[in-house]
């Protein structure tokens, strides 16, 4: 079997395939852990650059499609292909994998193989979830991030890392279990339209659930609200967040690079793959609903972040706050918009991905995370505080920086049907620029108070290579997000016109 | 026909032969002691490999017995989990120094009562499995003669067991003087709904609920799962119980071929419910690793319920696939608290488990997926179970069952992923553990890993034979 023939397949396997091997793996081969990991995670970058390469941006309809019957009897079979919509996610997830790995040589010293299995197994569930288009499937890749996760912030984690694991876990299977019910429900109406069991999303495409008078009576919206829980849980969508700054604050660098730069993206593409295309009329009917929590979500997490003193969680609440905008954008429609959501999940990833890697640069020599600890650390550290500085201006969004782009589609994309919500969320952005520019102001221009922060060092060739594929992104990104807008546009004006 | 008649039933009889065997050769050839697990599990394959060599002829013995394909599959099931049971039970006696002949004999006679039951077409003959499955079990449950609390749980499950006999056996009388016969297929044409009638089945389905241990029958399950030594309680937990729902999914079919009727429904329905609120809900509170495992127990037959009260061949699939995952859970769970618990005499703390995941991986890993399973969290065989009970009542317009079933998932999770921050997330405590695990523990431990993420992974098989099982109950 030729393995290219199976990009895809290939593509989702190969980090679990590599995992298991190391799990036979004696766990005192440290340095065959790292290395094989992170080739892996490498090939699996290059993998995915070889499917990007097949992808063909003109056309609407799914491509490169793998499938085999599973379980034929329950109309449920391996399906996996790929869209403008998930082409992205998988680019960004390929491309975050290598950089966890390389942070970890400097953070995680103990217990490394089963860090790098845990990780490796994540990538599998994640990449699989953006795939898979059966809804079985769909849910067990869902799933399987779960367990990974669970231990990657509750083994590898910061102090509190047992309450927070237990609680991510928790809220995300509260989430994904009503899911399952809606499902199976799905399932079942596709028999009573149909005749035949069906788990393939391209069959759900053709159903059609009845609205009915009230929430309780109208079966497209139940489903509806059942698939947005366990997704709005995921994003996570105010007041839905509380996990999210435990989860990334606890959670051990690498940890919080993949949860926020990958695994709430979930949300949003679930938001936009299932609840926007099976449920037309219900998301039509709450777009208001989740356009106010979104503005709210934007304005309550600047503020709160304004507040924090711990680096790792200020960045955590920033999130909500960005997350508040993809949603902005995915509800207020328009193809501008939309574009701009998505748009604007691939910059989270990579700018809220290098913070989160530059504040465990610092953490790795100071243990701590709290921001009175540091100050002055311009002068001590110049590399490092102009890699901060381009994290930063990315993620406020200044112009030629990634964030801008996917800022401002969304703002105009949602002024044209929602002028108030778009007036109310660009306060957000201001906002943004307060609390991360104060951020920088206290970490590396006030006078250098702390004795032991005069000798730290400066970032090393490891640290810098793992932040570089990212800062070339958020450039590209802000210079020509031409290259990016144009692999979505016809996917997604098929989902916004379907 | 003398030939038919026996080849139908080769299997156990060679197992009750092979048990006397073990008995005999304890006493005359003590020497021979340490083999004797490994020729009970010989037997145990043999049999299961009879059971499949030879044809499935249907009635035998005069319409007494069912040798089907559902008698097939849960013949195999038990046979399963005896072979799963002994893997672990001769490290386990060894430690324990009560490696006796008798252990082994005892559990091959269980399974053979077990066996009886699942392919019983007359109400006596489920009677007389049921007491041979029983009384063993009350010897075995007390086996370590010296423990207070084995001594307790063997006590218990005979008062208990005692009395849902006698519950049994008066609801098989009334149904007698309703129906005039004790055949499962006459009965079908011969009652009405009579208030005997109800009032007979009701007592049966009681006597049924209490060896699955289904709440409001269920409180006898603690204390014996905690007393009892922990193969047995590992046999316990899954084969009364498999064997048990057969049998009600025997009865309701031949009363009901088609559907349930609404009276029945909202009995199993609330049974259902009652054991999955109450057993997720307790186990939460449990500090005893065996006690939690015992409330787990009632919570998943309360989910393997499910799917006899969607009825139908989905839902009687959804049973049978729901045992078969039972099994290797539950069993991988047993073997971990074999290997974890250093003395009978002191409880199985879930405390104790702090740290063990980095000293022991195979088991502790075991254990871990087995909790996960036992949460229904996909890629394991746990996950199919209840995506296919659940999906039974979606699909018999009971979406509030599936709800509710969901929600005490969730419930369990809670417990579930407690046992595994303690394994892998509380610090080792100074004290060293006392003995390794002996390579019987580790290779079962591997082999309900395997069963569990094989099947999760690839149900195809497993789900066909028991579609094919259920179509002989339900057309």
């Amino acid at each position: 079997m030729n393995f290219l023939d199976w990009p895809l397949s290939t593509l989702i396997f190969l980090p679990a395939g590599a995992g298991l091997f190391l799990l036979f793996v004696p766990g005192r081969a440290v340095a065959l852990h790292r290395w094989v990991s992170l080739v892996a995670s490498l090939a699996t970058f290059a993998l995915s650059l070889v499917v990007y390469a097949r992808f063909d941006p003109e056309q609407a309809a799914f491509q490169l499609t793998e499938t085999a019957p599973w379980l034929p009897s329950l109309g449920i079979s391996y399906r996996v292909e790929l869209d403008g919509l998930s082409i992205l996610l998988v680019l960004l997830t390929a491309l975050l994998q290598p950089v966890v790995f390389l942070s970890s040589w400097g953070s995680i010293h103990e217990k490394v193989k089963g860090y790098t299995v845990a990780m490796l197994f994540l990538e599998t569930g994640v990449l699989g979830a953006f795939l898979a288009t059966d809804m079985f499937l769909f849910y067990v890749f869902w799933e399987l991030m779960l367990i990974p996760m669970y231990f990657i912030i509750g083994v590898w984690g910061g102090e509190r890392r047992i309450y927070a694991a237990v609680k991510f876990v928790l809220f995300t299977i509260a989430g994904s279990l009503l899911m399952l019910v809606a499902i199976l429900y799905m399932a079942f109406q596709y028999k009573t339209q149909f005749g035949t069991l069906s788990f393939a999303y391209a069959d759900w495409l053709k159903l059609h659930l009845p609205m009915g008078a009230s929430f309780w009576q109208s079966p497209q919206m139940l489903a509806f609200a059942a698939f947005a829980l366990a997704f709005a849980i995921k994003v996570p969508v105010w007041p839905l967040h509380t996990w999210l700054p435990d989860a990334h604050t606890e959670a051990p660098t690498g940890g919080s690079i993949i949860l926020a730069g990958v695994l709430l993206k979930l949300g949003t593409y679930g938001l936009l793959r299932f609840n926007r295309t099976l449920f037309p009329e219900a998301w039509e009917a709450s777009r208001g609903f989740f356009i106010t929590l979104a503005v709210i979500a934007i304005v309550y997490g600047a503020l709160v972040s304004w507040a924090q003193k711990d680096m790792k969680r200020l960045v955590a609440f920033s999130s909500v706050s960005h997350m508040g905008f993809i949603i902005l954008g995915m509800f207020a429609g328009g193809l501008v918009a939309t574009q701009g959501a998505l748009l604007q999940m691939i910059n989270h990833g990579l700018s809220t991905g290098a913070l989160f890697l530059l504040v465990g640069v610092v953490y790795d020599r100071r243990h701590t995370r709290l921001i009175e600890d540091y100050g002055g650390l311009a002068a001590v550290m110049p590399v490092y505080t102009g890699a901060f500085l381009l994290a930063t201006l990315a993620s406020i969004g200044v112009p030629l920086l990634n964030g801008f782009v996917g800022e401002f589609l969304i703002l105009l994309g949602s002024y044209q049907s929602q002028p108030v919500a778009a007036a109310l969320g660009a306060t957000g952005v201001i906002l943004g620029a307060v609390y991360m520019l104060s951020l920088v102001q206290r970490v590396f221009w006030n006078a250098l108070t702390h004795e032991e922060n005069r000798t730290l060092k400066d970032m090393s060739w490891r640290e810098l290579a793992s932040f570089a594929p990212l800062a070339v992104c958020m450039v590209w990104i802000g210079v020509h997000p031409v290259t990016f807008l144009r692999l979505s546009e016809a996917t997604l004006q098929k989902i916004l016109g379907g | 026909m003398i030939s038919l008649w026996l080849t139908s039933v080769l299997p156990e009889l060679f197992l009750v032969f092979a048990g006397g065997l073990l008995v005999l050769l304890d006493a005359f050839l003590p020497r021979l002691r340490p083999a004797l697990a490994w020729l009970a599990l010989a037997t145990v394959l043999g049999a299961l490999g009879l059971r499949w060599i030879l044809p499935a002829p249907g009635p035998v013995w005069e319409g007494m017995l069912l040798v089907d394909e559902l008698g097939r599959f849960v013949d195999s099931y038990i046979l399963l989990a005896a072979a799963l049971a002994l893997f672990m039970a001769d490290p386990y006696l060894e430690r324990t120094k009560s490696r006796y002949g008798e252990f082994f004999g005892l559990l091959l006679w269980a399974a053979v009562g077990a066996m009886t039951m699942a392919k019983a077409n007359h109400l006596l003959v489920v009677f007389v499995g049921l007491e041979l499955l029983s009384v063993v079990l009350y010897v075995l449950n007390a086996f370590h003669r010296d423990s207070i609390l084995s001594l307790e749980a063997g006590w218990k499950y005979l008062v208990v067991g005692a009395f849902s006999s006698a519950v049994f056996v008066f609801g098989a009388a009334l149904l007698y003087g309703a129906a005039s016969t004790f055949s499962l297929g006459e009965l079908a044409s011969g009652i009405n709904q009579g208030w005997l009638v109800v009032l007979g089945l009701g007592l049966l389905a009681s006597a049924l609920a209490f060896k699955l241990a289904l709440f409001p029958f269920h409180a006898w399950a603690p204390d014996v799962y905690q007393g009892s030594p922990t193969p047995v309680t590992a046999f316990l937990s899954v084969v009364p119980k498999g064997a048990a729902l057969v049998v009600l999914a025997r009865l309701v079919a031949t009363v009901n071929p088609q559907t349930l009727t609404p009276r029945w429904t909202s009995v199993l329905a609330s049974l259902a419910v009652g054991s999955m609120v109450l057993g997720n809900l307790a186990a939460i509170a449990q500090r005893d690793l065996k006690r939690m495992l015992a409330y787990s127990g009632i919570a998943h037959m309360g989910y393997a319920l499910v799917g006899l009260v969607a009825f139908g061949p989905d839902g009687l699939a959804a049973v049978l696939v729901y045992l078969a995952a039972y099994t290797f859970m539950n069993i991988a769970a047993f073997a971990a608290v074999a290997a974890f618990s250093e003395n009978e005499e002191e409880p199985h703390l879930i405390n104790d488990l702090a740290g063990q995941g980095w000293e022991r991986p195979t088991v502790a890993f075991a254990l871990s997926v087995a909790m996960f399973a036992l949460a229904g969290i996909p890629p394991t065989v746990g996950f199919v179970g209840k995506f296919l009970a659940f999906r039974a009542a979606v699909n018999m317009n009971m979406v509030w069952l599936a709800v509710v079933g969901v929600l005490t998932s969730l419930v369990s999770v809670f417990y579930y992923v407690r046992v595994v921050y303690y394994l892998y997330m509380k610090p080792l405590p100074k004290r060293k553990p006392a003995f390794s695990e002996p390579w019987a523990i580790r290779l079962l431990a591997a082999l309900c890993l395997a069963g569990m993420v094989v099947l999760g992974v690839f149900p195809k098989t497993l789900l066909e034979l028991a579609e094919g099982a259920a179509a002989i109950l339900v057309r």
